[in-house]
């Protein structure tokens, strides 16, 4: 009910190829990884190009940050090449940079702490056919007058608001589209926990942003 | 119940919207590219803090003092008391010392003449030095063992007889 699957993994899904169009088999993960491991860049080059988009959103929305998401996301993937050695293989590499990219970022957000400023990426150009948005925005409420980018910032700064967990729960569920048992793995924490964490931090995002939400 | 599920509803759509933050066109087109540079370039990837703050058992204590001031207040209270307690502990342990480097048994008197000095009136005044138990050369004053300095020639005093009268004088 309340903790509910999302029902779009939008942000998750790799683009899907055109009808018609025959690409090049994708070489494993773990073949990457091995090669990877002995040195090869153009290897790593892959893995980097597979996953640069979630780990930039995910440090992104933890930050809001457009200049500190990018460095915060090159040296989670600069990190990793260099710990590639002591990577197990126990989770998917996938996870594993996940959890590089949000401990650094956790570590980061502690240090820059009440020192918050907002550089928010631009919206795409198809948000004004999103039916979620078009759904919010249409309804009897005063969200009709207030623009998308207003509503950009302060639902930004009401994420901002939230603890550096409650946040990333939020991120990764909500935003990003990931399972619960994903979350849990890239968090560290059992099940229960980011259950818990996301029903607080939907409850405080919801007193933050209640002019909204009407 | 179904009115706070209906407003999560609210709230995951608007959710939505960061779904649509982009980073400005081309952005991933460098991104692995500047990645594999950093790494040609030796680049580590650390933070600028280095790894004294990842300690995770740190970041545990840390967490628990941010989340409740009064834990704050009494971990500092403590590492006051502890600080005010050493200085205290150290004042009396310098008191205690005192007499003991002060007491006359521990200090040897050990008189120096010249035997230059003792053929001048004006320096016949032996000169007294007072070395205490610690020194070395008080050790082997006492050991009767000879010091490096007893290496050294010593000064003799000759007598000269000057004329200093006037030349043609008698």
């Amino acid at each position: 009910m309340i903790m509910a699957e999302p029902v779009s993994h939008k942000a998750a899904k790799p683009p899907e190829p055109a009808p018609g169009d025959n690409p090049p088999p994708l070489p494993e993960e773990s073949d990457l990884v091995k090669r990877a491991r002995r040195g090869d860049l153009a290897a790593y080059d892959d893995l980097v190009k597979r996953y640069q988009e979630r780990i930039y959103a995910t440090v992104y929305h933890m930050t809001s940050n457009h200049e500190d998401a990018n460095d915060l996301a090159q040296e989670a993937f600069i990190k990793a090449f260099h710990a590639l050695k002591s990577f197990k293989g126990g989770s998917s590499f996938y996870t594993w940079v996940y959890r590089i990219a949000v401990n650094k970022t956790i570590n980061f957000l502690k240090q820059r702490k009440n020192k918050t400023q907002m550089s928010l990426d631009d919206l795409d150009f198809n948000v004004e056919h999103d039916p979620d948005l078009v759904a919010l925005i249409s309804d009897k409420t005063p969200r009709r007058e207030v623009g998308l980018t207003e509503l950009q910032e302060k639902l930004n700064a009401a994420l901002q608001r939230l603890s550096e967990p409650h946040r990333l729960v939020v991120t990764l569920h909500d935003v990003q589209g990931l399972s619960h048992e994903e979350i849990a793995k890239i968090m560290d924490c059992n099940i229960g926990t980011v259950r818990s964490r996301l029903f607080y931090a939907r409850q405080q995002l919801q007193a933050y942003l209640s002019d909204y939400l009407k | 119940m179904s009115q706070d599920t209906e407003n999560f509803e609210s709230l995951q759509r608007l959710l939505t919207l960061k779904r649509h933050e982009q980073p400005p066109p081309g952005y991933f087109d460098s991104f692995s590219r500047d990645v594999i540079l950093r790494i040609k370039a030796g680049d580590r990837g650390e933070d600028a803090y280095g790894y004294f703050w990842q300690l995770p058992w740190l970041q545990r204590i840390w967490s628990a003092l941010e989340a409740r001031p009064v834990i704050a207040g009494g971990f500092g209270l403590a590492a006051c008391s502890l600080l005010v307690l050493g200085v205290v502990n150290a004042d009396t342990d310098r008191m205690d010392v005192q007499p003991v480097a002060a007491a006359p048994q521990a200090v040897a008197t050990i008189q120096v003449a010249n035997n230059f000095a003792s053929d001048q009136p004006l320096l016949a005044r032996p000169a007294a030095m007072e070395i205490s138990e610690s020194s070395p050369i008080a050790t082997v004053a006492k050991d009767g063992q000879p010091s490096i300095f007893d290496l050294v020639p010593r000064p003799q005093a000759q007598t000269i007889s000057l004329n200093l009268s006037p030349a043609g004088s008698p």
